[in-house]
């Protein structure tokens, strides 16, 4: 024991780490981990992934702080968070983090997908990844939207008022999924909040985290696929110059049930520190973004809900504007089912299974037209569809 | 300020009604052509440049410089007829109302004007220097890129000024309220989606009528075109080269066929790509007016204008059907696969074509189908056609016209990946469906602007100024905007 | 598989699926009961009370505020709710929700247009609550009422019960 007080700092650092690694695994485990190879080129590309993460990693953490004040009333929960805005101004920040938070992630986990999107990253035997990756987006939004119900100011309360009432135009089972959400029949009221808090603090994050481990997983099963910038063939006898990248292949490459030219990326590094480093620059912008965004624009609080108000134009969030412009130009009862319902589940449902939809070799986009057009015009109508909806934040 | 007190004002110009009214409408309708065309080739030319620099590709920055010349050419006259329609139709004959208008949305103007000097500098610039900045590449492509962003962000601002006579948001004279009107970002979206589907239609048509002269030139050259000899020794010379000389300009003209088929397809892939967008567009802007400008929306709608916008929409349809059809016939050239799609994809678009341009009653207007006592389906005896309303057919019928517009495209440019489409191949009947699709947009466009203008009329200004007198309605009280009252200093 | 005997093995892996799936209908019976729970949910009636609508001019619908009860799921407090009162030319009562019936905006009437107008995708409605313009498939939804002439002042007095007269 006085041997062991008696050793210098370092030392005793070494041995108590020693101790931890022979009962947890802890050294391999990390190297396991940081010594994956990655693809070289186009890694700024590929931080996209990772800054997902970080993000829904700090909105858990603010959400956090924020459960400890929020009470999920009908009455009380405004004023928790207006006294929250008022008086507690480290309080407000983190609210703002928690929504500015909330805009970044969105608008990163867009980014991820037409990423991921034009490298072809989902194609053999990748599509599980993008499956997964798709219901993530889904869950995200769903958390995003779930959220934005729940402070109980007007704009809150409209929110819940008009997604809850989505599922109305669902024909036999639509009334019956919509009272099953609010709990009280045509009628928003305190049920509705309980319900789209229990949602948005457990249902959706379990099932989150539960798809964020298979997502991981998939991904160092088969290596980062990277693009088609990173494989092409330079010497006169391509079949060779392949089966030399195959046999010097650093784990988690060759990948398997893949076509040989895209088995191995030309040029590999260890994930740690080189693409950990690109990593970590872009995740420190998009916090500092967050960071400073949170505290000097912070997150609004309009009146308290008022579902008698006669005055109040109810104004959707941003992510949300592309489906509220669309019901808008879609008027009467079977134009509503089609567009806003069939139409965009149709087109979820195509976003989930692109890897079954298109399944050529193909990997540069040039060479998929197919499947790029469509996915173009789709992304140039969601940013068109926000554009437009977005006229009525100024106006009316 | 005397020449304005008075009421009611006299312009310099007397407008003679219809006279007046015609004078009006074939100045600015060439006007907006020109601009519309300037603006969305600039665009254009910066997507061109770019690839050419990405790919180090001949042929894209031949394009971007072919485009640029256009420009350069027309951009004088269309600022001369700018400066005419500035002068005698707005100050001329709408005296008063251009300076009201020039009181209440000055600084849009404002910057309207120094964006205009901009591009004067920036595309003179360009077109002299071309050549000479071919050693500086991507110094050029800044170049155009500011000019695009230039172009783009004037029509920002007279879209500020256009929008505003439309919806002027209550008649209040705040500087912000003035470009958030309702109507502003419909119309800048549309307009900046348009341009460049236009540019890309008169970039076909263009194209075609080239295609079709080198077509020419390369059956001719192989026959007749041979360099003639000036001196004994280069007449000896030719004796060895001749055939050089004719395979030179038989390649030069063949390389031009190539060239302009490739290009006039270019062109014709953005004006459908585009135009698939307007729908949405057009709907949206549409609703704002109905929210904003009721009056003009119900003429449009229900009115005297509604048989003119069921031509919009009829040209809509035609549009969709020359491009797939032009799509068909230049893939069926080269012997591609796929043609089947394009054959389907015109079915459908006839049908959409059809259902989109039956009229919703055999009457002028609405009111006329009321005040008969016919406003029943025509199979009740009335005179209204169930079949052609908006909710839900037309709208149907334009999701169509959407949705096959998407899938030809695709289906051209997937031939055009897998190496299929041979430049060179089509035919001339191809290509007289590429000048009808540039006739019909510039016969569009023509339309919309007769169908905007009308629409609000009596009024210049929604609500607050009419074209007859020009006196400002709805003055408030002791807010200097009354100019024509005498009372005001 | 019926035809080859029973190991140990296969008698504990049979149970053992047994288990799994007596587990699973145990925590499905409640779970599917609770989901499908709304099917047969009824909500409480009961009425309001307005108040006094002679004041209420012919042809411009008037809004009053009542404080509702929900009625359905757990008690919770009322939630306050518009009604509005219309008089027509013609002598018609009506007793309008100002509920849109796209996607249950709160809509008002816009004197400068003579209509109903929802501000969230800009519904229209006309006076009699017919829709006119917009998204709104269905014209406004009335309030279940009636109408007592309250014996102290001799006022006719409205009453609306917290349902509609048709489901939206």
């Amino acid at each position: 024991m006085i041997r062991f007080l008696t050793r210098p700092f370092s030392s005793r650092l070494r041995a108590g780490y020693r101790w931890i690694d022979e009962r947890t695994g802890s050294t391999e485990l990390v190297h396991k981990g940081l010594y994956e190879a990655v693809p070289e080129k186009g890694g700024w590309a590929y931080t996209l992934g990772s800054a997902t993460l970080v993000l829904i990693l700090l909105q858990l953490f603010t959400g956090i702080f924020l459960l400890l004040d929020y009470t999920p009333s009908f009455s009380q929960g405004y004023d928790s968070l207006k006294f929250l805005q008022d008086s507690d101004h480290f309080g407000a920040w983190v609210r703002g983090m928690h929504l500015w938070g909330a805009y970044v992630l969105i608008l990163v986990i867009g980014l991820h997908m037409l990423r991921t999107f034009f490298s072809a990253s989902y194609k053999r035997p990748r599509e599980l990844n993008w499956v997964s990756g798709a219901i993530l987006f889904l869950l995200v939004m769903g958390l995003a939207i779930s959220g934005a119900m729940l402070p109980m100011d007007q704009a809150a309360y409209w929110t819940m008022v008009v997604v809850t009432n989505i599922p109305h135009y669902i024909p036999f089972i639509g009334d019956g999924i919509r009272n099953l959400w609010r709990g009280s029949g045509d009628f928003v009221g305190q049920t509705s909040l309980t319900r789209t808090f229990a949602i948005h603090i457990w249902v959706l994050p379990f099932l989150l985290f539960s798809f964020i481990a298979a997502h991981l997983y998939l991904l160092r099963r088969h290596g980062e696929f990277g693009s088609w910038v990173n494989y092409p063939t330079e010497s006169e006898d391509p079949e060779k110059e392949l089966g030399e990248r195959i046999a010097h292949a650093e784990p988690p490459y060759p990948t398997r049930r893949v076509e040989r030219r895209w088995a191995v990326p030309r040029r590999t590094v260890d994930f740690f520190p080189n693409q950990l480093f690109k990593d970590t620059v872009i995740s420190v912008l998009l916090i500092a973004v967050i960071f400073v965004f949170g505290f000097v624009v912070g997150a609004p609080l309009s009146e308290p809900a008022n579902p008698a108000t006669l005055s109040y134009v109810p104004t959707p969030e941003w992510f949300f504007l592309p489906l509220d412009q669309v019901l808008v130009l879609a008027p009467g009862t079977y134009l509503i089912f089609a567009v806003a319902i069939v139409v965009l589940f149709v087109a979820l449902l195509c976003m989930v299974l692109l890897p079954f939809l298109d399944r050529s070799p193909e990997r540069s986009p040039l060479r998929r037209p197919e499947v790029l057009l469509p996915g173009l015009f789709l992304t140039a109508l969601l940013i068109l569809l926000t554009v437009l909806g977005s006229n009525r934040l100024f106006n009316l | 300020m005397h020449l304005l007190a008075g009421t009611p004002p006299l312009q310099p110009i007397p407008t003679s009604g219809v006279g007046g009214s015609v004078a009006v409408g074939i100045v600015a309708i060439v006007h907006v052509l020109i601009a519309t065309f300037i603006t969305g080739s600039s665009f254009l030319i910066c997507v061109s440049e770019g690839i050419s620099i990405a790919r180090n590709d001949e042929r894209h920055e031949r394009l971007a410089h072919s485009l640029l010349k256009g420009v350069a050419y027309v951009f004088g006259f269309g600022s001369a007829l700018a400066i005419f329609w500035v002068l005698f139709v707005l100050l001329g004959m709408w005296g008063t109302f251009f300076i009201a208008l020039t009181r209440i949305t000055f600084w849009p103007f404002i910057f309207e004007a120094g964006l205009f000097l901009t591009e004067i500098t920036l595309l003179y610039t360009l077109y002299a220097n071309w050549e000479r900045l071919r050693a500086y590449r991507r110094a050029r492509f800044g170049l155009s890129i500011l000019l695009a962003v230039a172009l783009w962000w004037q029509m920002f601002f007279i879209d500020v000024v256009a929008s505003y006579m439309l919806t002027p948001n209550g008649g209040d004279t705040n500087q912000l309220a003035q470009v958030l009107n309702p109507t502003d970002l419909p119309l800048t979206i549309h307009r900046t989606v348009g341009n460049v589907a236009w540019a890309g239609a008169i970039l076909a048509a263009v194209s075609a009528f080239r295609y079709m002269r080198a077509k020419r030139r390369e059956r001719d050259v192989r026959v007749d075109d041979v360099p003639s000899p000036r001196s004994v020794g280069a007449m000896a010379a030719t004796w060895f080269t001749d055939a050089d000389g004719a395979v030179a300009a038989h390649g030069a003209a063949a390389s031009n066929v190539a060239y302009f088929d490739w290009a006039g397809t270019w062109g014709a892939v953005w004006a459908i790509a585009l135009t698939m967008f307007q729908p949405w567009i057009g709907y949206s802007y549409a609703k704002e007016i109905q929210l904003h400008a009721y009056p003009a929306w119900y003429r449009m709608m229900f009115g005297d204008l509604s048989t003119v916008f069921l031509l919009q929409i009829f040209l809509l349809g035609v549009i969709f059907l020359l491009g797939a059809l032009f799509f068909w016939r230049r893939m069926r050239a080269s012997g591609t696969r796929g043609t089947r799609t394009q054959v389907l994809m015109l079915a459908v678009l006839v049908l959409a074509t059809i259902l989109a341009a039956m009229p919703a009653r055999f009457t002028w207007t609405l009111p006329d189908a009321i005040s008969a006592g016919a406003n029943r389906p025509f199979w009740d005896g009335g005179l209204t056609n169930p079949i052609g309303t908006m909710v839900p057919n037309k709208i149907i019928a334009l999701l169509a016209m959407m949705i096959c517009g998407l899938i030809s495209v695709t289906s051209l440019v997937r031939a055009h990946s897998r190496g299929e489409l041979r430049w060179g191949d089509a035919t001339r009947r191809s290509q007289w469906l590429l000048v009808a699709l540039g006739v019909t947009v510039s016969l569009m466009m023509a339309v919309m602007g007769v169908i905007r203008e009308h629409s609000r009329q009596p009024y210049l200004i929604s609500g607050e100024m009419t074209i007859q007198g020009q006196t400002i309605l709805n003055a408030p009280a002791g807010q200097g905007q009354s100019v024509s009252s005498p009372s005001n200093p | 598989m019926s035809s080859s005997p029973m190991t140990r093995r296969r008698f504990l892996i049979r149970m053992t699926n047994l288990g799994a799936g007596a587990i699973t209908l145990m925590l499905s019976i409640p779970a599917i009961g609770f989901l499908l729970s709304p099917l047969w949910q009824k909500r409480q009636l009961s009425w309001v009370r307005v108040g006094a609508i002679d004041s209420v001019p012919v042809g411009l619908p008037t809004p009053f505020v009542v404080s509702m009860p929900i009625g359905e799921g757990p008690p919770t407090p009322n939630v306050d709710r518009i009604v509005y009162v219309v008089k027509s030319d013609n002598g018609v009562l009506r007793i309008l929700s100002n509920t849109c019936t796209h996607m249950q905006c709160n809509v008002h009437w816009d004197p400068s247009l003579g209509q109903f107008l929802c501000p969230c995708h800009g519904g229209l409605y006309d006076i009699t609550g017919a829709n006119i313009g917009g998204p709104p498939p269905s014209p406004l939804p009335q309030w279940v009422h009636r109408t007592l002439v309250d014996p102290a002042t001799g006022q006719t007095v409205l009453e609306v019960q917290n349902q509609f007269d048709e489901s939206i």
